[in-house]
C-alpha cells in the first residue's frame, strides 16, 4: 500500500531530516509511528500525500509513485490530520469547516450533509455546529481538525499527534473508532509521543530516529525493548516499566499477563 | 518569500557583526539619503556598490545575493511603470530608459543596504540600541517581535497551505477571482494563529513580570569602542566624497 524506497529528503543541505528509509506498509495495518522530537515523523507523512516528493528514492501509495501525482489528487486517497489543529481551521461555522473537503472534492449536497452529522456525532460536537471554529477549546479544535478529515473517508488515514490534549475519554473513543476503521480496511498511521497509546490500542510500531527507521516490528517487541527506547529519548510505557521491575522473563505491555505474573510472585492466588 | 532570508539575521563573528547597531545605523542613514537625492545612475551605481566591502568583509555573500535575486522581480515592475510614466508624460523614449534605470538601481541600493544592516545586526542588539538611544523599550521590543515573527509567519504560511492542500485545496484552480478566494482558507488561520500567539506572547511575558518596574536593568549593554569610530569615520568620509561628486561636479 504505501511504499517508500531508500528515501532521503533534506530541507537544508548536510542535514538530512530522512535518511535512506524503507518502508512497507501493508493495506489494512494500524501503525504507529514514534520517535524523539525532530526525527522526522512529520517529514516522513508529509511524503505519503506527496506534499513532499523525495529527493533520492522512490514513494508509492497502491503502486503509484507520488511524484507523478498532485497533492489534492492524493489526498482523496490520503487523509493527513496535522499536528496543529490552528493551521487549517478557517470556517465560519463548524459544520462549514466539516464541509470544507467534502466540497473540494465535489461531493453532492446530501452526501456532504450525512457526512458531515456523521463526524459531528461521531466527535461528539454537534452542539458546536454553528459555532465558529476558534471558539471551541483545544482539544475540541484538534476533535474538529481531525473530523474534518476523517469525514471524508479516505482509504489510508495519518493523523500527527491525535491524542494531544484529549482528556481519556476522547483518547478511548478515537482509538475506537481507528480500531473500527482498520477493521473495515483502511490503512491508520498515528504519529505520536504517547506510549499509552500505543501500549493500548495499536499493534504495530515503526521507530524513527534522527531520520532513519530504526526499529519496526510489533508495538509488545517495540516498547519492551530498554535500549531502543532509551535510544530515542521515548518513556516506555508503565507495563513495561512494570515488567522490568518484576524481572519478568518476557517482558510485556500486556495487562493480563503482567498482573498474572504479579500475583504468582507475591504468591496469591490467581484472580 | 525567499527574499525574506536575505534579511534575516544568522549568527556571524566578522568585525561587521561586531560593530554597535548604532553606527550601523549612520550608514544606513546617510546612504539611504544618498539613494534618495542622486539621481544620475552611475553615481547610484557608486552608492551601491558602498554595500560591497561590508558584504565581502562579514562574509554574507550568498544570503545577500538572495535579497538581491529576490528583489530583480519587482525591478521589473518598477522599470516598465516607471518607462510607461515617463514616456507618457514626457514622450522621450531616451528620458524614460535612463530614469527607468536609475529607479531599478536606486531600489537595489536600498535593499542592499538595509539587507546588510539586516543580516549583520541580531534582533537582540537591535533593540538593546534602541532602548540605548532613547527609544521607549515598548517600542523597541514591538519592532523586535515584528522582525523576529517574520519568518515566522512565513514557515506557518507554509505549513497552513500544506494542510489545506491535504484537504483537498487546490490553490492554482479556477479563474483569477477564483484563485484570490483559494487564499482565503490560508490567510484566516494564519491571522488567527498569529493573533492567538501574539496573545500568548503578552500574557506569558507578563507572567514574568513584564512592565513591572519602570526602568529595567539589561544583560548586555552595548559600548562603542575604537571600531566603531573607525567604521563611522569611513562612513562619514565615504558619504562626503560621495555627497562632493554631486556639489562639485555637479552631476545631478
Ligand atoms: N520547514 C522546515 N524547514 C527546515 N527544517 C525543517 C522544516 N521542517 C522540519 N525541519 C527539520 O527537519 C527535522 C525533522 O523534522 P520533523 O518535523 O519531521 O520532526 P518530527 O519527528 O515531526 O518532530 P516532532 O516530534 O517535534 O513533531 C528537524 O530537525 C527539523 O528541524
Ligand atoms: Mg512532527
Amino acid at each position: 500500500m504505501i511504499l517508500f524506497e531508500d528515501v532521503s529528503y533534506s530541507y537544508s543541505p548536510g542535514r538530512y531530516a530522512l535518511e535512506h528509509v524503507n518502508l512497507d506498509i501493508g493495506g489494512a495495518e494500524l501503525v504507529a509511528i514514534l520517535g524523539e522530537n525532530g526525527a522526522g515523523k512529520t517529514t516522513l507523512v508529509k511524503h505519503i500525500n506527496g506534499l513532499l516528493k523525495p529527493q533520492s528514492g522512490r514513494v508509492t501509495v497502491s503502486g503509484a509513485d507520488t511524484k507523478n501525482s498532485t497533492v489534492a489528487a492524493l489526498a482523496r486517497k490520503v487523509g493527513l490530520v496535522f499536528q496543529n489543529p490552528d493551521h487549517q481551521l478557517f470556517a465560519e461555522t463548524v459544520e462549514k469547516e466539516l464541509a470544507f473537503a467534502l466540497v473540494n472534492f465535489a461531493m453532492p449536497p446530501d452526501e456532504v450533509s450525512r457526512r458531515v452529522d456523521w463526524a459531528m456525532k461521531e466527535f461528539e460536537l454537534t452542539q458546536y455546529r454553528d459555532r465558529p471554529p476558534f471558539m471551541l477549546s483545544g482539544g475540541e479544535r484538534k476533535r474538529l481538525a481531525l473530523a474534518s478529515v476523517l469525514c471524508y473517508d479516505p482509504q489510508i488515514l495519518i493523523l500527527d499527534e491525535p491524542t494531544t490534549g484529549q482528556d481519556s475519554r476522547q483518547k478511548i473513543r478515537l482509538a475506537s473508532l481507528l480500531k473500527r476503521l482498520n477493521g473495515e480496511g483502511k490503512t491508520v498511521l498515528v504519529v505520536t509521543h504517547d506510549m499509552e497509546f500505543v501500549a493500548d490500542f495499536i499493534p504495530k510500531v515503526v521507530m524513527l530516529s534522527k531520520g532513519r527507521v530504526i526499529a519496526e516490528g510489533s508495538a509488545e517487541e517495540i516498547l519492551t525493548n530498554r535500549e531502543l527506547l532509551m535510544g530515542a529519548s521515548l518513556l516506555p510505557p508503565q507495563l513495561a516499566e512494570l515488567s522490568w521491575d518484576l524481572a519478568l522473563q518476557r517482558p510485556t505491555i500486556d495487562l493480563e499477563q503482567v498482573v498474572s505474573a504479579a500475583s504468582k510472585l507475591v504468591g496469591g492466588s490467581q484472580r | 518569500m525567499k527574499v525574506l532570508y536575505g534579511f534575516e539575521y544568522r549568527r556571524g563573528v566578522s568585525v561587521i557583526h561586531r560593530i554597535d547597531p548604532r553606527s550601523k545605523m549612520i550608514y544606513v542613514i546617510l546612504f539611504t539619503a544618498l539613494t534618495v537625492y542622486f539621481v544620475n545612475p552611475l553615481l547610484l551605481l557608486l552608492v551601491l556598490s558602498s554595500s560591497l566591502p561590508i558584504v565581502a568583509i562579514s562574509r554574507i555573500g550568498s544570503r545577500w545575493s538572495q535579497s538581491i535575486k529576490g528583489s530583480l522581480f519587482f525591478i521589473a515592475f518598477i522599470f516598465i511603470f516607471n518607462f510607461i510614466g515617463i514616456v507618457w508624460a514626457t514622450g522621450s523614449v531616451y528620458d524614460a530608459v535612463i530614469s527607468g534605470i536609475s529607479m531599478s538601481i536606486r531600489f537595489i541600493a536600498l535593499i542592499s543596504i538595509f539587507s546588510v544592516f539586516f543580516l549583520t545586526t541580531s534582533p537582540e542588539d537591535l533593540t538593546q540600541s534602541m532602548v540605548q538611544v532613547r527609544i521607549p523599550y515598548d517600542y523597541a521590543l514591538t519592532f523586535n517581535m515584528a522582525m523576529r515573527f517574520v519568518p515566522t509567519l512565513s514557515r506557518e504560511a507554509q505549513i497552513i497551505m500544506d494542510a489545506q492542500k491535504s484537504r483537498g485545496l487546490e490553490m492554482e484552480k479556477g479563474n483569477l477571482i477564483r484563485r484570490i478566494k483559494n487564499y482565503i482558507p490560508v490567510l484566516i488561520p494564519l491571522i488567527i494563529s498569529s493573533f492567538r500567539r501574539a496573545e500568548l506572547v503578552a500574557d506569558a511575558m507578563e507572567s514574568r513580570a513584564f512592565g513591572a518596574s519602570k526602568k529595567r536593568t539589561s544583560l548586555y549593554v552595548l559600548a562603542l569602542g575604537k571600531r566603531d569610530a573607525l567604521f563611522i569615520l569611513i562612513t562619514v568620509l565615504s558619504f562626503l566624497l560621495l555627497l562632493s561628486l554631486r556639489l562639485v561636479l555637479g552631476i545631478q
